[in-house]
């Protein structure tokens, strides 16, 4: 057998940490943050029946931070009455957003044409949002199972984005960018967005400008609006293994860097 | 000839979206969305056609070699099946389609995405060392982020988070502006010269 090195102690190490810490439990106490309160006090403050654009930008890799982001979304805009429209301009997110919105409309007894529906996906994502701008409609002439745009009862007067009070973003990589520069620079639309953590820093310029209006990120922002909305979910399931995983890290960080000096001591000695 | 039309395409494209961008007239409406519903979407099926055709090629070359068959096999018959299982039985609620994109593809990306988590512990355990005054700070600035990210409840000093806000807000949001302000001018001139025909290396060929 090829003998255990020093990174298969530190890979053996963080599976125990991530799996003995999903299995505690304990929940820690989340205080939500002024970002995600701005998103939770707008999606609020909006009137019953108000169409939210939910595009679902975003890899299946990413599905655990993206899925409870995307839940607590979808839980609190069904629970307001409002009513949403779902599409996807990367191609997996076609089949993950479509799923996630039956899952959460059947918690909330929505039905599929009424209260919501999904267009699916439209490639080239650029001439998709500047299409979008100018006629939904002509963009996605039919849903995502094939039924025609007219034929859908909760469609009928949505041509635009005019007629939307925002559009949300849900995204692991940088495609909110486009709808920033597209969508909000051209069409004036209200962007907002829910993103994986790796991408906050990406989208902090936008947040400060207001071009995008609010944002939750990562897990940590999944748990403080399922906090908001007083729904349980995997976001704070998720974030007793995240703090581990953090912990182990910077103590990964200490030792090599303890290990690193001892060498460098030694040496001038 | 070979180069000469596509770069005429190209050009004369381009100028025109610029344009249309600016006019506000029902016409320059209908031909933009002409060009967006249309023209986009037909260019698109036919990189995606040439894309499919590449794809099968390499791969049915490499199982002829013998070079990591299997795989090789695996790649093809998931190319081939998903489109029948959507042709098939379509792509909704309960479709196999949706089944074994939930149940196969999802798990697999999202393991092998996983997977980042052990490199990350690794690599901050061999490399991330102070050995400079500018590699000390990432560092320290890392270690806050990590820990204004993570939740203490009570074990956390209170000052954490608001000096990583602090560091995310101020010195990393101006490294961010400055690097978009630089690629929106660099997508600017690159956009110039391949309309107007200076930049030729997207062309391929060489010279």
């Amino acid at each position: 057998m090829k003998q255990l090195q020093q990174r298969h102690y530190v890979f053996i190490g963080l599976a125990l940490v991530v799996i003995v810490t999903m299995l505690l439990p304990y929940r820690p106490e989340i205080v939500p943050s002024a970002e995600t309160r701005r998103m939770h006090e707008y999606i609020d403050s909006l009137p019953e029946g108000s169409v939210l654009l939910i595009s679902f930008d975003h890899e299946a890799s990413s599905l655990p931070e993206i899925k409870p982001l995307a839940l607590a979304l979808l839980r609190h805009a069904f629970s307001k009455r409002l009513k949403l429209i779902g599409i996807a301009l990367l191609p997996e997110g076609t089949g993950v957003g479509y799923g996630l919105m039956r899952e959460a409309a059947r918690e909330y007894d929505m039905s599929y044409g009424e209260d919501f529906v999904y267009l699916g996906f439209r490639p080239q994502y650029v001439a998709a949002i500047l299409s979008m701008g100018e006629s939904i409609p002509e963009t996605f002439p039919e849903d995502y199972l094939g039924q025609a745009y007219d034929q859908l009862p909760m469609l009928n007067g949505i041509e635009n984005y005019d007629d939307l009070a925002c559009v949300i973003s849900v995204a692991d990589g940088s495609l909110t960018t486009h709808w920033v520069e597209y969508g909000h620079a051209r069409y004036r639309v209200k962007v907002s967005a829910f993103v994986a953590a790796s991408m906050v820093t990406t989208y902090d310029p936008y947040l400060a400008s207001g071009q995008i209006y609010a944002m939750v990120s990562g897990l940590r922002g999944a748990a403080e609006y399922e906090k908001l909305i007083g729904i349980g979910g995997s976001g704070a399931r998720g974030m007793l293994a995240q703090t581990s995983m953090h912990l182990y890290v910077i103590l990964m960080i200490i030792i090599g860097n303890l290990i690193y000096f001892r060498q460098k001591q030694r040496g001038r000695g | 000839m070979r180069r000469r039309v596509p770069q005429l395409v190209c050009g004369l494209f381009g100028l025109l979206i610029f344009t249309l961008h600016f006019l506000t007239s029902d016409q320059a409406h209908r031909t933009y969305r002409l060009i967006l519903d249309d023209y986009y979407q037909i260019v698109f099926a036919f990189a995606l056609l040439v894309g499919v055709v590449s794809f099968i090629r390499v791969n049915l070359k490499a199982v002829e070699r013998g070079k990591d068959r299997p795989y090789r096999i695996v790649s093809l018959l998931g190319l081939l099946l998903m489109p029948v299982l959507a042709m098939g039985w379509g792509i909704g609620g309960d479709s196999p389609f949706l089944w074994v994109f939930d149940n196969v593809q999802v798990p697999m990306q999202a393991t092998v995405f996983a997977l980042l988590a052990f490199y990350v512990a690794s690599a901050s355990f061999r490399g991330f060392r102070a050995r400079s005054l500018p590699a000390t700070v990432l560092l320290l600035s890392a270690l806050l982020t990590l820990l204004s990210r993570s939740d203490l409840g009570g074990f956390m000093a209170e000052y954490i988070t608001p000096v990583a806000d602090w560091v995310r807000y101020n010195p990393s949001m101006s490294a961010r502006r400055a690097i978009l302000i630089g690629i929106g001018l660099g997508s600017l001139t690159t956009s110039l010269r391949v309309i107007l025909g200076i930049e030729r290396t997207w062309l391929g060929g060489g010279k």
